[in-house]
């Protein structure tokens, strides 16, 4: 006799799943079309016909431990020979998307960020909180509120001093519930495909060939859009998802040349503000080049969104809209802030720049809480898939990192090869 | 009103549908649009799960047509429309002409005569014909045809002065015939969905990338290979040849329907393979296999248990170029092994599904449904594959129903 296994399907999972987006799980009839046709889908462990089992049957601890959904960029290939009309790059969108709630720690705020009246909710509450800190500011400062006098600058109504510290405490909230939720999704894909100790616990790298071995080259991987590139029937929304995070890691490192040039250097220094820049700056060019490619990209992910949802060929849930307007609304008041700023009309300028304020905080707000969390669990999935592999071939897990050769060695040895 | 039966289309249903209300003492036209009749069934290797060669039951079915003066035949005959209601409908029929007489059973001195030569439509283009030909050896009724529309005019006459005198008749033309009947059976059947629309599978792409009928073909006696099944980029005789199940079928950006019989088809085709060489590889890659009732169910346990048989759980939907030449690899994922897999064989058989004729060309007066399948009404009976896919046997069964059907519509209205 073989040995028995009860499945206790979680229903709640399935219509969870189906609320999500996911309604069509239930036409597949497990051919398999699916995952010879993805372009992106592994030899040994092919997706998405797979999940679609899984989600049918409510198996949702075989679904939490499958990294294989995060290697998905839904490009609707799946869904367009599917001869069951089945959808599996829909059903997978909706899976990430419950993904991110399971993992969303508190779950308040994922609930808030993922409808569109809880995020423009939590976009005028924080309008609201900058513009009372502003007030109280201007006590502080002295300067007339809400229209400081004189020429049109930032600094004249919120300085580094109350930004950061309404920033800085959001930041360490974000980095908490990031890593909370990386190292819970690592342990369930590590349980998922076998890979773990006696203990219970999933084999982690250590830091360094954490970063050599699997998280810059995943890094590289996905900053050259490699993966997005090779799919098939939305290829062109992988050009304005690249330009949006190029632009994403240009602002990045803008904002991290400010906050220590100003934040750190200038202003205890020499007790006057870095900012605004002139427009000559390279520090100033810089940010407004990635400000255009942001604009300019997410411009062209709403339009293929658009189109390819109108045609069918893969389906847009309210999350979906929300990250593009949300990020369209960062880069619209960012703009506007600068122009009004450059025109010095200040009853536009600084309504928009709390505005802008306000948006980038709710943006930077859901990266562990909505849709934007695919940025944490598919580059997670990127770097286990590559520490998976080498677990598979004994070089690395349980210990065997210790044996990994420095970068520099490795790259001689990749040479005689 | 009018006691007599129009039975559309010659082939397997339509044969026995005449055949069983002639036999029940009505007045049957028969209208068949291929120069001869047998339909489908008469491209068959064999019959499954007998295994018998399609003659069988057809030659049996010529006879009764023969001999009973009841029925009268047309071939290379189309509907053009169908009017009035049960007990009384009008039908225009179109006649083509053959262009030789009925003495002419025999054209080799035709065939040597004429230089064009043509795709086969009979052995599906894997073979060539002349403007003057038998459609096949086993053909009823057994006389040539002369193709006009694929021969100079200069041509044609070369034809006719090789004939022997009478035999080949160039003054015949087209003919309308006006019938008036009381019942209509549309015995329209099928045919084998194109295969170029299924684009992942790149059909036009690889000459070594065959239908399962072009495999009855290549399996027939009659067939251009003499019989024996040789891979048509090399005539080599495969070593391995891989199914492709389901190539159209359940599938809603194709048929969306099971067309019933490809399962069977691709076990009975198994049998012909390990006859020719019992070493010979094959790979089934099916979804599920449908071998429903007793006998098939016993015939599928039966190729299973064969050596050298592999069943694999996972639709092919992808084919590659092979290592060797004119070799392909079948793309699917194993969905019971895991993993993604390219299996490399000397020759791919697509089971593409039963389409039926309604699909792609209406009878004017005659309700379709969405998939082309004709919609029963009071007096027009649809019997066999323009019914809905069924196999041979079935489409038998059916036919004898239409034709008591046929018979009641008339019976109650004269009574």
């Amino acid at each position: 006799m073989a040995e028995t296994k009860h499945i206790e399907p979680d229903l709640s999972f399935v219509r969870g799943l189906m609320e999500a987006g996911g309604d069509t799980v239930n036409k597949c009839y497990q051919c398999a079309t699916c995952s010879v046709v993805c372009p992106l889908s592994t030899e040994e462990r092919a997706f998405p016909r797979k999940e679609m089992l899984w989600a049918q049957w409510g198996l949702a601890s075989k679904i939490a431990g499958d990294a294989d959904v995060w290697l998905c960029h839904q490009c609707g290939d799946c869904s367009a020979y599917c001869p069951r009309d089945a959808k599996p790059g829909d059903v997978l969108g909706a899976i990430r998307l419950n993904a991110i709630k399971y993992y969303a720690e508190p779950k308040a705020l994922s609930e808030m960020l993922s409808n569109s009246a809880g995020v423009i909710g939590t976009v005028v509450a924080a309008f609201i909180v900058w513009f009372i800190v502003a007030f109280l500011w201007s006590l502080h400062t002295g300067e007339s509120f809400p229209f400081p006098e004189g020429t049109v600058a930032y600094h004249k109504i919120l300085t580094f001093v109350p930004i950061d510290l309404i920033v800085l405490p959001i930041v360490a909230l974000v980095v908490w519930a990031s890593w909370k939720g990386i190292s819970n999704f690592w342990n369930d894909i590590s349980a998922g495909s076998g890979m773990v100790s006696y203990t219970g616990t999933g084999p982690k790298p250590a830091i360094g060939p954490l970063f050599s071995k699997y998280l810059i080259p995943a890094l590289q991987e996905i900053f050259a859009h490699k993966r997005f590139e090779e799919c098939g029937q939305t290829k062109e929304r992988a050009k304005g998802h690249k330009l949006l995070l190029w632009s994403f890691i240009m602002l990045f490192i803008v904002t991290g040349l400010v906050f220590v040039i100003n934040d750190i250097i200038y202003v205890p220094l020499f007790h006057e503000h870095f900012t605004p820049m002139p427009l000559w700056n390279p520090i100033k060019i810089f940010a407004n080049v990635a400000a255009i490619m942001l604009i300019v990209g997410i411009w062209m992910i709403y339009q293929m969104r658009k189109q390819k949802t109108e045609e069918g060929v893969l389906k847009s849930s309210e999350q979906d809209w929300i990250l593009i307007w949300l990020i369209f609304a960062v880069g619209a008041t960012g703009i506007g802030a600068e122009l009004f700023r450059l025109m010095n009309i200040a009853v536009l300028a600084y309504p928009i720049y709390i505005l802008h304020l306000a948006t980038v905080v709710t943006l930077f707000l859901a990266v562990p809480y909505s849709k934007f969390a695919h940025l944490l669990y598919r580059t997670t999935a990127y770097v286990y898939q590559r520490y998976e592999e080498d677990m598979k071939a004994g070089k690395a897990g349980f210990g065997m990192e210790k044996e990994v050769l420095p970068v520099g060695e490795e790259a001689q040895e990749e040479g005689k090869e | 009103m009018s006691d007599s039966i129009l039975v559309i289309g010659g082939g397997f249903s339509g044969i026995t549908a005449a055949v069983e209300a002639a036999e029940m003492g009505y007045d049957v036209y028969l209208v068949e649009k291929e120069s001869y009749l047998g339909g489908r069934v008469a491209q068959l290797n064999k019959y499954f799960p007998k295994l018998c060669p399609p003659t069988c039951g057809l030659e049996m079915n010529f006879k009764r047509i023969k001999t009973n003066p009841r029925i009268t035949f047309y071939t290379l005959a189309d509907v053009e429309s169908v009017s009035g209601g049960p007990g009384n409908f009008n039908v225009t029929i179109k006649v083509k002409p053959r262009g030789t007489t009925p003495q002419c059973t025999n054209c080799k001195a035709g065939e040597a005569a004429a230089k064009t030569e043509v795709p086969d439509e009979f052995n599906f283009g894997l073979s060539t014909r002349k403007p003057i030909y038998m459609p096949h050896p086993m053909a009823y009724p057994n006389q040539c045809v002369l193709d006009t529309e694929n021969a100079a005019p200069d041509e044609i006459e070369a034809i006719k002065a090789a004939m022997p005198a009478g035999h080949i008749d160039t003054s015949q033309s087209e003919e309308t015939v006006n019938l008036n009947v009381g019942a209509i059976i549309v015995a329209t059947g099928w045919k084998p969905y194109d295969p170029n629309k299924i684009t992942n599978l790149k059909f036009s792409e690889y000459e070594n990338v065959i239908t399962n009928m072009m495999m009855e073909r290549l399996a027939s006696p009659s067939g251009p290979t003499g019989g024996k099944v040789l891979r048509p980029s090399d005539n080599e005789e495969p070593k391995s040849v891989g199914f492709v199940q389901c190539a159209g079928s359940r599938d809603v950006n194709h048929l969306g329907f099971c067309s019933y019989i490809c399962c069977m088809a691709t076990l009975k085709q198994i049998t012909y393979l390990k006859e020719q060489n019992p070493d010979i590889e094959c790979y089934v890659f099916y979804i599920d296999i449908r071998s429903p009732g007793r006998k098939y169910e016993n015939f599928y346990k039966k190729v299973k248990e064969m050596d050298k048989v592999h069943f694999i759980k996972g639709k092919v939907a992808d084919i590659l170029p092979g290592s060797a030449p004119g070799s392909v690899k079948l793309v699917a994922e194993d969905t019971i092994g895991g993993g993604k897999k390219e299996q490399e064989v000397d020759l791919a058989v697509l089971a593409t599904g039963m389409q039926p004729v309604g699909a792609e060309s209406k009878i004017p007066g005659i309700e379709y449904d969405a998939d082309g399948f004709v919609v029963p009404k009071e007096g027009i009976i649809p019997c066999g594959c323009a019914m809905r896919p069924i196999d041979v046997v079935s489409s038998g069964q059916s036919a004898t129903a239409a034709a008591l059907k046929a018979v009641q519509t008339i019976a109650r209205r004269a009574g």
